[in-house]
């Protein structure tokens, strides 16, 4: 097998500008074999390159419209690429199809597609490019597409804007990360810009990842002369930027728009050149598609998602409702966790599968990268697999089965793993011996191919209750596992078990620990005294340079003001006190305290009906008399929620709300913002929503109204291309035999077209729908 | 940019209409305003045509693109780091999530006019597919013509734009077409009519 890094490899340039210039036209993947001779002659054009590849960028399942099949097209390409006699590399673009959550092709789809032309062309290519991708998680799915159905080589490029992003917001350092993290051969930057342009965003390649760095720009930037695309930059030019990246360290060169083979030619003059780059210092990081974590100082991992002693996330977990978790997710980012522990471990689900879901809904809202956190391998891999980015595997040990399972799984993919100081045999007692395990457990990773800074070390928090001996030990333990060259962790608040006050124990312990080199401590971040003690701790410790975070975060401290909650945003309003005013108003910080305080005075029932739904119906009036508009409307609704979240916890099981309701988007539908105001509205009424969010098949509707027999349905579309859609929704509701009535709502609709698609009910707003919802279920 | 131009879109999206919001509202618009202004990253791709595309010669196009010298097809989006974070909002703060979406929406059209007014003079409005009585399904032409894919965007099977902060224009250079309520579907329920304002400003008309 060819290699490649050490010295310059050149690559050929434009294909598109090329076929343009021989005066074909149509599909450009058709002319491999509709006119093999003129498709064979540019390649040969470009033979001064040094590896040639095929005209196939446009051929997968998904983006190709053409009439040929996609496996006669690939191999006629391959054939025609090899006419220039050098070594061929496959090139495999983008879909073209916006993958989730901006888009509705899935992981899995987008896989299966670049899988297919790999396996239609693993034997005939010498290797594989990935050219032009603007989204991490497809590039993603298309590495390991290659990778598991080919063992060539494979480079992987994404393009960058002008502001050193891609399209869907990954930064150089992310794309590099993540993959050289899944093994790619080489990785880099093709398109995008011109090579003056793309300066900045080749060092910072070179400076972050040590596999060898692609580069292949446009001709300058495109100037539009009379209705054409042309780029003006002369060969000299694009000479003379290519050798000085190659003077920075890129080992592969090549072109992408407007070149043709008379840059190739100049450029293949660099070709065999020694590659010289400095070595690049290694991080413990991890990242989403948006934002890489270096884990150095103190970084916050949140707990939250663990159902261990959470009732409310196990029932979540049973009952399918990730909303629930993804609320979670968002809270605990909004209170400045900068990374989350994700345990869906439950013995009576399918952990694999609640896995998956469950990454893959959470990084739609929340861009904190994730720990995946699971006893089974299955479950991590799944885990990992979907993740959009370079998670946390939580967690190996020192056990050799162990690490054999789960070594393999970050390899492949690039994960930072965290191992656990302890064996078979449990928790050793002294510092020394979970050093020695840690050591073990670095060691092991060092055969599969797993670097120290991927690996960190959870030295073990046992209770100072039971076994207050030990809790110094796990201290210790921080400061000697340092000399591993590893990051470390620990679940801080085991410490406290069985112990009254546990908060001031937890804080204590988490200084202690910090000073002792506790990279990364897993806690409630809603816990403003745990959150607080890192902050302080950054500032005595010198991390947060002139105490500027310190600053930002308490220069409003005041010692009266108690952490009573905290505003949703910095225009929130001022004070109230009642509920009423509270509700009328939409203040959301104080809904809970003030909603406690009537129900010292009150029953339940008369707080809802006194103070929450009067207010409600005030704010409805005003709405519709035009005297408040919709943000106001939506903060009163999500204040009233908070009051009967309180109020619901002192009603009877079974009589906390009016029923259920179900809501979704229809199939085809991404636009939800009108269903997300009416789930407001509806739920703060007191009816409980079930929500099966946008872009909802028939069947999926169907099942909810089934499993939860709900009092309604509410469909919403927006467009007139999606009503047909939902004609097909309310069919297939009342054809299995639903009883409730269907509500349908949306810009295009109206009672006329709701008639007609067989709905029981047109609203026009989230108020109206509330309103008829009431009356129809008290008739 | 200046933002003052823009909330008065942002108070009609908001349903406002020709009520006057208060201070707090106005708080919570230039806080997404700003934010909308540091996560967009606006894109186009637009192409010139001296006679109509085929897809165009056809109603109600051709009365729009009547008399005029030409036509710009154009795409154009805030990216999809703004459909991020309002899905974020639409979790952590959904009043915000609905000042956020109009927002965005208010500095799309803006930026649009703007980078429109770069291309060419005497530029008509923006026609759509979808306005007017035509077939949002024309968008599939604007999108083989200009394969926005580049920037980012695609179009769902059934016809959405994404990222959601995109849009499509069709624009008659040099033509005298002017907006009118007259053709708009939605006019018997248009709120705005009832107030007796429209939807859109003078300075089209």
């Amino acid at each position: 097998m060819l290699r490649y890094g050490q010295r310059v490899t050149v690559f050929d340039g434009g294909m598109g500008s090329e076929i343009e210039k021989r005066g074909l036209s149509g599909i450009p993947e058709d002319l491999n074999i509709t006119h093999p001779r003129e498709i064979s002659a540019i390649h040969c054009a470009y033979s001064s390159a040094d590896c040639i590849t095929t005209n196939t960028f446009g051929l997968n399942a998904i983006k190709y419209r053409g009439a040929f099949g996609l496996k006669e097209l690939a191999e006629k390409a391959v054939e025609n690429a090899r006419t220039a006699g050098k070594p061929v590399f496959f090139d495999i673009g983008p879909t073209g199809a916006a993958l989730k959550p901006v888009g509705t092709l899935t992981f899995d789809e987008a896989y299966d597609a670049f899988a297919e032309m790999v396996g239609y062309t693993k034997d005939i290519v010498d290797g594989y490019i990935l050219e032009t991708f603007s989204d991490l998680y497809e590039i993603k799915a298309a590495v390991l597409a290659v990778k598991e159905n080919s063992d060539k080589p494979v480079f992987a490029t994404m393009t960058f804007d002008g502001s050193g992003r891609t399209l869907t917001g990954s930064t150089p350092e992310i794309a590099a990360y993540t993959l050289e993290g899944l093994g790619v051969d080489a990785v880099g930057v093709n398109c995008s810009l011109g090579p003056k342009e793309l300066q900045s965003i080749v060092g910072r390649f070179l400076a972050c990842c040590s596999v060898p760095v692609i580069v292949q720009p446009n001709c300058g930037l495109p100037v539009l002369e009379n209705g054409r695309t042309v780029y003006k930059l002369s060969v000299e030019e694009f000479y003379s930027y290519i050798e000085k990246f190659v003077g920075m360290g890129a080992a592969i060169v090549g072109g992408c728009c407007g070149t043709t083979p008379e840059f190739i030619d100049a450029i293949s003059r660099l070709s065999g050149k020694e590659v010289r780059r400095p070595s690049v210092a290694a991080c413990t990081a991890v990242c989403s598609a948006t934002r890489k974590v270096e884990i150095d100082g103190v970084k916050i991992c949140g707990e939250r998602l663990n159902p261990t002693g959470k009732k409310k996330l196990k029932e979540a977990l049973l009952s399918g409702d990730y909303g629930y978790l993804v609320g979670e997710a968002v809270s605990q980012q909004e209170a400045g966790a900068d990374l989350l522990d994700l345990n869906v471990g439950l013995p009576q689900i399918d952990e694999a599968r609640v896995m998956r879901k469950a990454v893959t809904e959470i990084q739609e809202y929340c861009d904190l990268p994730l720990q995946i956190d699971s006893s089974s391998a299955e479950a991590i891999e799944a885990g990992v697999r979907y993740y959009n980015g370079i998670p946390l595997i939580n967690s190996v040990n020192g056990d050799g089965q162990v690490m054999d399972k789960i070594f393999p799984v970050a390899k492949k993919y690039g994960a930072v793993v965290l191992g656990l100081a302890m064996d078979k045999n449990g928790v050793p007692q002294t510092a020394e011996k979970r050093f020695e395990v840690a050591k073990r457990i670095v060691e092991r990773a060092g055969e599969y191919g797993i670097p120290r800074h991927k690996i960190m070390i959870d030295t073990l928090v046992l209770t100072a209750s039971a076994e207050q001996s030990l809790v110094k030990e796990t201290v210790k333990a921080l400061l000697l596992v340092k000399n591993l060259g590893v990051k470390t962790a620990l679940g801080v608040s085991n410490v406290s078990y069985g112990l009254p006050n546990r908060g001031l124990l937890n804080k204590t312990f988490l200084t202690m620990a910090m000073t002792c080199g506790l990279n990364m401590p897993i806690i409630n971040p809603l816990d403003g005294e745990m959150t607080g003690a890192v902050k302080a701790f950054e500032v005595l410790s010198g991390i947060d340079e002139n105490s500027e975070k310190y600053i930002e975060e308490y220069k409003d401290y005041s010692a009266e003001v108690s952490a009573v909650g905290t505003a949703s945003s910095k225009a929130e309003k001022g004070g109230v006190n009642n509920l009423y005013d509270c509700v009328l108003k939409g203040i959301k910080s104080q809904a809970a305290v003030l909603c406690n305080k009537e129900l010292e005075k009150h029953g339940p029932m008369t707080v809802v009906n006194q103070s929450v739904i009067k207010a409600l119906d005030e704010v409805g009036r005003a709405y519709d008399g035009g005297k408040l508009f919709l943000p106001q409307l939506i903060s009163s609704a999500e204040a009233a929620q908070l009051a009967f979240g309180v109020i619901s916890q002192r009603l009877p099981k079974g009589e906390s709300g009016k029923g259920v309701v179900v809501l979704a988007t229809v199939k085809g539908d991404v636009h939800d913002i009108g269903k997300n105001i009416v789930k407001a509205v509806t739920q703060s009424y007191g009816y409980e929503v079930i929500d099966l969010g946008k872009d909802v098949p028939c069947e999926k509707v169907v099942e909810a109204c089934l499993e939860y027999k709900p009092s309604a349905l509410g469909l919403s579309a927006l467009m007139t291309t999606t009503v047909k859609s939902m004609e097909e929704t309310v069919a297939a509701v009342k054809g299995a035999g639903c009883v409730c009535p269907v509500f349908v709502g949306g810009a295009v609709l109206n009672a006329t077209v709701a008639k007609n698609i067989g709905a029981d009910y047109y609203t026009k707003d989230a108020l109206e729908f509330v309103k008829t919802l009431d009356c129809v279920l008290n008739k | 940019m200046n933002f003052l131009k823009l909330t008065k879109s942002v108070y009609a999206y908001l349903g406002f209409h020709s009520y006057a919001p208060d201070a707090h509202a106005d708080g919570l618009i230039e806080e997404c305003l700003k934010e909308v202004e540091k996560l967009s990253h606006f894109r186009y791709v637009y192409k010139y045509f001296g006679s109509p595309p085929a897809f165009l010669q056809k109603k109600p196009y051709e009365n729009y693109l009547k008399g005029c010298g030409g036509v710009i097809i154009s795409v154009m989006t805030l990216g999809a780091e703004i459909d991020r974070r309002l899905s974020y909002y639409g979790i952590s703060d959904r009043t915000k999530a609905v000042v956020f979406d109009a927002c965005a929406s208010a500095y799309l059209e803006n930026l649009s006019d703007e980078y429109e007014k770069t291309i060419a003079d005497n530029l008509s409005y923006r026609f759509c597919p979808g306005y007017g009585g035509s077939d949002v399904a024309d968008l599939k032409y604007i999108f083989e013509i200009l394969q926005p894919e580049k920037i980012g965007m695609s179009l769902t099977d059934s016809f959405y734009m994404l990222p959601c902060k995109s849009m499509a224009g069709i624009i008659a250079v040099g033509g005298t077409h002017k907006k009118s309520c007259g053709g708009c579907a939605l006019k018997e329920h248009c709120r705005y009519l009832k107030e007796g304002t429209k939807c859109y400003g003078t300075d089209n008309e």
